[in-house]
């Protein structure tokens, strides 16, 4: 007999069992190892595939990052560091791409690499070059001629590496301070829609373009879009494209949808995590010493803590974001004439990943006819780019 | 040859064991059969909660829904059947939330969205698998994306107490998220903020 009950009551036995398959396969997920060990002359780093993967080296400043191109997930597994010349290792996750991290005691050396296929290992020799005379050491006191500078900003590409994915690290190591703007959604992705047929994603835009000029015209900043026209770009690559160009803001600009008829105003989001309380009690740590993110962890933290870091790297600013988003709100209440309904925290998916200050804007409500009305108006979008402008400026004195 | 032949006493016992065999027979196959229709005719628990002959006992829990008032989400008490596990209460829950208020709050689910499934791990994690519809029909925004996350993982953690986070899944897979806004890759955590006082 077969009653719809019999087959309904089938279902959570599968389900389960296709669950508990899944936990044994996460087990047993690949593993990455790497370690050091210390030879005459120089330092040698082994990094062990579990499966062979596309990579390529860069070296910036004391850093030698591994990229790594991987189609599945894998784990990785650092040893204890006891070299006298490699400090950490440490790792970041974005989309298909794994970047291990090898951090030296000193950005002058010279990695050379080679591969032992069998093995399926990469082993990186790193060289110590001569210490550099004392006046180039101190580069405030005597400026350099331009090419040298130049030399020393752009590495030569390491052996066997491929171009530097890292974009916009040039534009930062010269000094030039990066802040992202970000258009909410895009292409087929149109978000929210109005009762006139007004689309959130043309009114983000209109409002982001208008906010670029306004800190172009006024500011020493370099703005980057994540879109400049109507396109489709994933909400990681947003966060990927403010941590590529070392951005020190990352602003993105949404106008709010609500199930009720009459919600209307203006608020700003910065990140919430969702996590329980044990491992916000872990975050809280690295937020109160983010200086932790500049240089990569000790050792002994290797694993998963710094899956969180490039998972959540929101979660070591959100005291910044927190201020940054008190000040935009501040200023869309003087400018907007909306109502105020504050800043709010919420696990926003564009924030995970940015790591830098980061707040979401909600300029006000498409779904709200009245103020869909508004968001099309050229004067109201000005208003906006002219209200977050203001807040950056405020924000930015207070930066060192 | 000797044929052997059957007294009539013998046909007498034949004859009422046979009959014996088989009215023991149809009363053991109605029996089974009886029991069988009556377990494919229990009705599922959700589409008839308040019947109170029900053989298990019934318990009430406030379901949260978003309100024309304010951007809080208010209880509503609703009553569901007893048991048998945390899951299978947590289930009628979420079915009653996509069935929407009774006292005219806003339904913060598409009313086409099914749940597809809905488990509880060890650790406290309540994985709520629901049909595209939740996607598909939903407007998008960040406070329409808020009211619907919400009001399930708040309602599932306000009357569950083992339920400490809750993963939205939709069509039985991960999604980023449901309009662009919050981010469903990873299990929330609920925002008592959120509830009217």
């Amino acid at each position: 007999m077969r009653g719809p009950n019999k087959t309904s009551a089938k279902h959570p036995a599968c389900f389960c069992l296709l669950f508990l398959s899944l936990i044994s396969l996460a087990a047993a997920q690949p593993t990455l190892k790497v370690s050091a060990e210390d030879h005459d002359d120089y330092s040698r780093v082994v990094l062990t595939f579990p499966s062979s993967f596309p990579y390529a080296l860069e070296k910036d400043g004391p850093l030698l990052l591994v990229r790594v191109s991987a189609t599945s997930s894998f784990r990785l597994k650092a040893e204890p560091v006891k070299s006298r010349f490699i400090k950490s290792f440490s790792w970041a996750k974005s989309n298909d791409l794994y970047i291990v991290i090898i951090e030296t005691r000193n950005e002058r050396f010279r990695p050379e690499s080679f591969e032992i296929a069998k093995k399926r290992q990469l082993v990186i020799d790193f060289y110590e070059l001569a210490e550099p005379p004392p006046n180039e050491a101190a580069p405030a006191e005597t400026p350099r001629p331009p090419a040298d500078e130049e030399k020393r900003e752009e590495p030569p590409p390491a052996p066997g590496g491929a171009a530097p994915l890292v974009e916009g690290s040039a534009a930062a190591a010269r000094g030039i301070r990066t802040i992202v703007i970000d258009p909410g959604h895009g292409g087929l992705e149109v978000g929210a829609r109005g009762k006139f047929g007004t689309l959130e994603k043309d009114v983000t835009l209109a409002i982001a373009l208008k906010l670029k000029a306004l800190v172009e015209k006024n500011l020493a900043f370099n703005v980057v879009l994540t879109r400049d026209r109507d396109l489709d770009v994933s909400l990681e690559n947003r966060a990927a494209m403010a941590n590529n160009h070392r951005a020190e803001l990352f602003i993105s600009i949404h106008a709010n949808s609500s199930l009720r008829r009459n919600a209307n105003g203006s608020e700003t989001f910065f990140l919430s995590l969702n996590a329980t309380d044990e491992e916000a009690r872990r975050l809280a740590y690295l937020e109160n010493n983010s200086a932790e993110l500049e240089k990569p962890l000790a050792p002994e933290n290797e694993g998963d803590i710094q899956m969180i870091l490039w998972d959540l790297a929101q979660a070591a600013y959100l005291k910044q974001s927190q201020r940054l988003a008190e000040i935009i709100q501040d200023e869309l209440n003087v400018l907007l004439n909306t109502k105020d309904r504050g800043i709010k925290q919420a696990p926003f998916k564009v924030l995970t990943g940015v790591a830098c200050p980061a707040v979401l804007v909600e300029s006000a409500f498409i779904s709200n006819p009245e103020e869909e009305r508004s968001l099309v108006r050229e004067a109201f979008q000005e208003n906006v780019a002219q209200a977050i402008y203001r807040g950056l400026v405020r924000y930015i004195k207070l930066l060192p | 040859m000797k044929k052997r032949k059957i007294t009539p006493s013998q046909w007498t016992l034949l004859g009422l064991s046979l009959i014996t065999i088989l009215v023991l027979a149809a009363v053991l196959f109605r029996g089974a059969g009886g029991e069988k229709i009556k377990a494919g005719a229990a009705p599922p628990p959700s589409e008839a909660p308040a019947e109170p002959a029900a053989a298990r006992p019934t318990k009430t829990i406030n379901l949260l829904f978003p309100s024309e008032e304010d951007s809080l989400l208010h209880p509503e008490p609703r009553e569901i059947l007893a048991g048998p596990s945390i899951g299978e209460e947590a289930k009628q829950a979420v079915q009653e939330l996509i069935r929407g208020s009774g006292k005219g709050y806003i339904s913060p689910l598409p009313p086409e969205t099914k749940l597809r499934q809905l488990f509880v791990t060890k650790e406290g994690v309540a994985y709520v698998d629901l049909s595209r519809e939740v996607m598909d029909k939903h407007p998008s925004g960040s406070s329409a994306e808020l009211a619907t996350v919400y009001s399930i993982v708040n309602t599932l953690a306000v009357n569950f107490k083992p339920i400490k986070k809750v993963f939205i899944l939709v069509e039985g897979s991960e999604k980023e998220t449901l309009g662009g806004h919050l981010n469903l890759s990873e299990p929330f955590v609920p925002l008592p903020s959120l509830n009217a006082r």
